[in-house]
C-alpha cells in the first residue's frame, strides 16, 4: 500500500514538474520584454507583417488567455501551427521525432554491450594495467566535447578511411542499407558518450558489490568468477546504474542536438535548431516542452524502477 | 581544506604558508597535480599568449591559405589566410574568462538561493525547488540554446549573453546542491544559538551556513567549471554562441569542420586545445574532490 502511495505521488510531482516547465518555457518565450515580432525580425518589418504575425500568435489577447489556450491544446497533444512553414506542428514533428527515435534506439543498443563489457573488465582486474588504461581511455572520451567527438569520428571514417557518408541525408526513399550507413556514426557517438558515463559509474557499483558478504559468501561457496559477476554482481550494481541511464537518456535529447548538426541527419535536434534559428515560437515551445518531457519521463521511470528493485527503498521517502 | 600540521608550530609564520602549501602539493592526489599543471600552463596560455603569438586572432595574409601545417604555421593555415595555432592562443583568454565568469555567477545566485531555501523552509522552500526541478528538467543545451534564441538577434555573439545562457543553465543545479548541503548544516547547533541571537535569516546564511558549505561549493564550482568550455563550446558550435571572427574554439571547430577534406590539420588546434583544457580541469575536480573527502571533517564541522 506505501509503495503504491509512493509511486503515486513520484507520478504527480512528475505532472506538477511539467506544469511548471510548461510556465516557464511560455514566459521565457512570449513575457520578455520587447515583443515578439520585433525580436524575431528585428526593426525591418512593415506594420502588415507585425499583423500578420500578431493575429498567427493571438498576441492581441491577454497573456493568460494564451497561455491557458496553448496548456488546453497541449493536454490533446496538438502543438498548434508553425509560423515559418504554416504548417501542423505535429506534421512536421512526427517523421523528425520517428527519425531520431530509430537512432536513438540504435545508440541504447550500441550502449548496453559498449558500457557493461569494459566495466565488467574494469571491476574483475580492478587496479591493475587494464583497468587504469580503461580509465585515461575513459577520462580522456569524458573530456572530450561531444561536438569534437563527433566531428573526429567523421574525420576518421569519412576523410580518412572513406567509408561512410559525410552526411547522413536520409528520408522515406532511402534503401535500409542507406539508413544504416548514415546511422552508423551518429550512433557510435551518442553510444559512446553515454557510455562513458556509465563505465566510471557501473565499474564503481560493481566493485563495491563485489567487495560486500554476500559475494565472499558466494566465492567460499565455490561458485566460478563468471557466475558470480553475472547472476550475483552485475544485477547489484545495474540499480545505481539506473540513474545514469535515465540521465544518459536525459543526455541524449541534448546530445541529438550536437550529432544531427554534425552528419546533417534530418531528426528532432535539427529541428530544434531550425526553430530556435528561425525564432519559430509555437514550433520552439514544442520542442522544448517535448525534450523536457522525456527527461521527466525518463526519471520517473528510473525512480520507479529502483523504488520496485530495491525493497531498502520502499520504506525510505520518495523525496530526493 | 585544513591539512593537520602536526608539529610544525615551531616554523615561523612567514615560512609557514610556503610549507603548508608545499605539503598541500605534495599530499594531493597525483590526478590532481596533472590536471593543475594543464590548467596553469592554459592560464599562462591565456595571460601572455596574445602578446607572443605570431599573427593576429583576425590577420589574414599570414601564409598560403589551407596550405597545411608547417613549422611557421603548427596547425595550418585557414580558408581566409588566418594563422590558426595564434587564433588558438588568442582564444585561450575568451574561452577561460567566459567559462569562470559564467560558472561563478551560477554558483553565486545558486548557492545562496540554495542556502537560503534549506534555512527557511516552507513555501518559498517548496517554489524555488519545484522551480529549480523544472529548469533540470530541459536538457542544458536546449535551455541555453532558448535563452539565447529568445534573447533576439540584437544580443547574438554578445559575451555576456553567453555568461547568462551558461550561469542560467547552473543555477538551478547549484541550488539543489546546495540546499542539500543546507539540509545537513541547520541541524547543527551554531545554526540555532545564531537564530536564538536574534540574527536576520540572510546574515545567518551569509556568516554561518555559506562558510560551512565551502567544500561541497568549491568541489562543485570545479565540476562546473570543467563543464563551461564545452557548453560554451556547443553554443558557439551551433551558431548560438560567440559569433565569427571571435578565435573561440568551439566556433573554431565549427568553422574548421568545413574544411576537413581540403585541409584537416586546422581542426587539431582548437580541438586538442579544448579537450586538454577540460581534462585538465576534470583531473582537478577530481583530486579536489579526493582531498576535501578525506579531509572532509575539517570541512563541514
Amino acid at each position: 500500500m506505501l509503495i503504491l502511495r509512493m509511486l503515486l505521488s513520484r507520478v504527480l510531482l512528475s505532472i506538477v514538474t511539467l506544469f511548471i516547465v510548461s510556465l516557464i518555457i511560455f514566459s521565457m518565450v512570449e513575457l520578455l520584454p520587447g515583443d515578439v515580432v520585433s525580436r524575431m525580425h528585428g526593426r525591418m518589418v512593415t506594420d502588415e507583417q507585425r499583423a500578420i504575425i500578431r493575429a498567427a500568435l493571438n498576441l492581441d489577447t491577454p497573456a493568460l488567455e494564451r497561455y491557458l489556450r496553448w496548456l488546453g491544446q497541449i493536454v490533446r497533444l496538438d502543438f498548434g501551427t508553425t509560423l515559418a512553414l504554416n504548417r501542423p506542428i505535429n506534421e512536421v514533428l512526427g517523421p523528425k521525432i520517428s527519425n531520431t527515435l530509430i537512432l536513438a534506439a540504435l545508440s541504447f543498443v550500441l550502449y548496453l554491450p559498449m558500457s557493461l563489457i569494459p566495466a565488467s573488465i574494469q571491476a574483475i582486474r580492478r587496479d591493475g594495467v587494464v583497468d587504469q588504461g580503461i580509465s585515461v581511455v575513459t577520462l580522456i572520451l569524458l573530456s572530450t566535447p561531444d561536438f569534437l567527438l563527433a566531428t573526429l569520428l567523421l574525420l576518421t571514417f569519412v576523410v580518412f578511411f572513406p567509408l561512410l557518408p559525410a552526411m547522413s541525408i536520409v528520408d522515406h526513399v532511402s534503401t535500409f542499407w542507406e539508413w544504416v550507413r548514415a546511422l552508423i556514426l551518429p550512433a557510435v557517438t551518442l553510444s559512446l558518450v553515454m557510455s562513458v558515463y556509465a563505465i566510471r559509474f557501473l565499474r564503481d557499483g560493481l566493485i563495491e558489490v563485489l567487495d560486500s558478504d554476500y559475494i565472499r559468501m558466494a566465492e567460499l561457496n565455490g561458485l566460478s568468477r563468471r557466475t558470480i559477476l553475472w547472476r550475483h554482481a552485475l544485477p547489484n550494481a545495474l540499480i545505481p546504474t539506473l540513474n545514469v541511464t535515465a540521465l544518459n537518456v536525459a543526455y541524449l535529447m541534448g546530445g541529438v542536438v550536437i550529432v544531427e548538426k554534425v552528419v546533417g541527419f534530418p531528426g528532432f535536434g535539427s529541428l530544434t535548431i531550425d526553430a530556435m534559428l528561425m525564432l519559430d515560437v509555437p514550433l520552439i515551445e514544442a520542442t522544448v516542452l517535448i525534450a523536457a518531457s522525456v527527461y521527466i519521463v525518463a526519471n520517473l521511470l528510473a525512480d520507479i524502477g529502483a523504488i520496485l528493485l530495491n525493497p531498502r527503498l520502499r520504506t525510505m521517502t520518495a523525496s530526493k | 581544506m585544513k591539512i593537520s600540521l602536526v608539529g610544525d608550530a615551531a616554523i615561523t609564520k612567514s615560512n609557514s604558508w610556503r610549507v603548508r602549501y608545499a605539503r598541500m602539493w605534495r599530499e594531493s592526489p597525483r590526478s590532481f597535480r596533472i590536471g593543475f599543471m594543464i590548467l596553469l600552463f592554459w592560464v599562462v596560455v591565456a595571460i601572455v599568449g596574445p602578446f607572443l603569438a605570431p599573427f593576429g586572432p583576425t590577420q589574414i595574409g599570414t601564409g598560403i591559405p589551407l596550405s597545411g601545417a608547417s613549422w611557421e604555421h603548427p596547425f595550418g593555415i585557414d580558408q581566409l589566410g588566418r594563422d590558426v595555432f595564434s587564433r588558438v592562443i588568442h582564444g585561450a583568454h575568451i574561452v577561460l574568462l567566459l567559462s569562470i565568469s559564467a560558472t561563478l555567477c551560477g554558483l553565486v545566485i545558486g548557492s545562496f538561493l540554495g542556502l537560503l531555501s534549506g534555512y527557511i523552509g516552507g513555501w518559498l522552500d517548496e517554489i524555488i525547488m519545484r522551480v529549480s526541478e523544472a529548469m533540470i528538467s530541459i536538457p542544458f543545451l536546449i535551455l541555453a540554446m532558448l535563452i539565447v534564441a529568445v534573447a533576439g538577434p540584437q544580443w547574438s555573439g554578445n559575451p555576456i549573453l553567453v555568461i547568462v545562457a551558461v550561469a542560467i543553465v547552473y543555477i538551478p543545479r547549484t541550488t539543489r546542491l546546495a540546499r542539500a548541503a543546507s539540509l545537513d548544516i541547520i541541524t547543527k547547533d551554531y545554526i540555532t544559538i545564531a537564530r536564538l541571537r536574534g540574527e536576520p535569516s540572510l546574515s545567518v546564511v551569509r556568516r554561518e551556513m555559506l562558510p560551512n558549505a565551502t567544500g561541497v561549493l568549491l568541489v562543485e564550482f570545479a565540476t562546473r567549471a570543467g563543464f563551461a568550455p564545452v557548453l560554451i563550446g556547443s553554443l558557439g558550435f551551433l551558431g548560438f554562441g560567440m559569433r565569427p571572427p571571435t578565435p573561440e574554439w568551439g566556433l573554431m571547430i565549427s568553422e574548421y569542420r568545413e574544411l576537413i577534406f581540403l585541409s584537416p590539420v586546422t581542426l587539431a588546434g582548437p580541438g586538442i586545445s579544448l579537450a586538454t583544457l577540460v581534462v585538465g580541469l576534470n583531473l582537478c575536480t577530481e583530486g579536489l574532490a579526493r582531498m576535501l573527502g578525506r579531509s572532509g571533517e575539517g570541512v563541514s564541522a
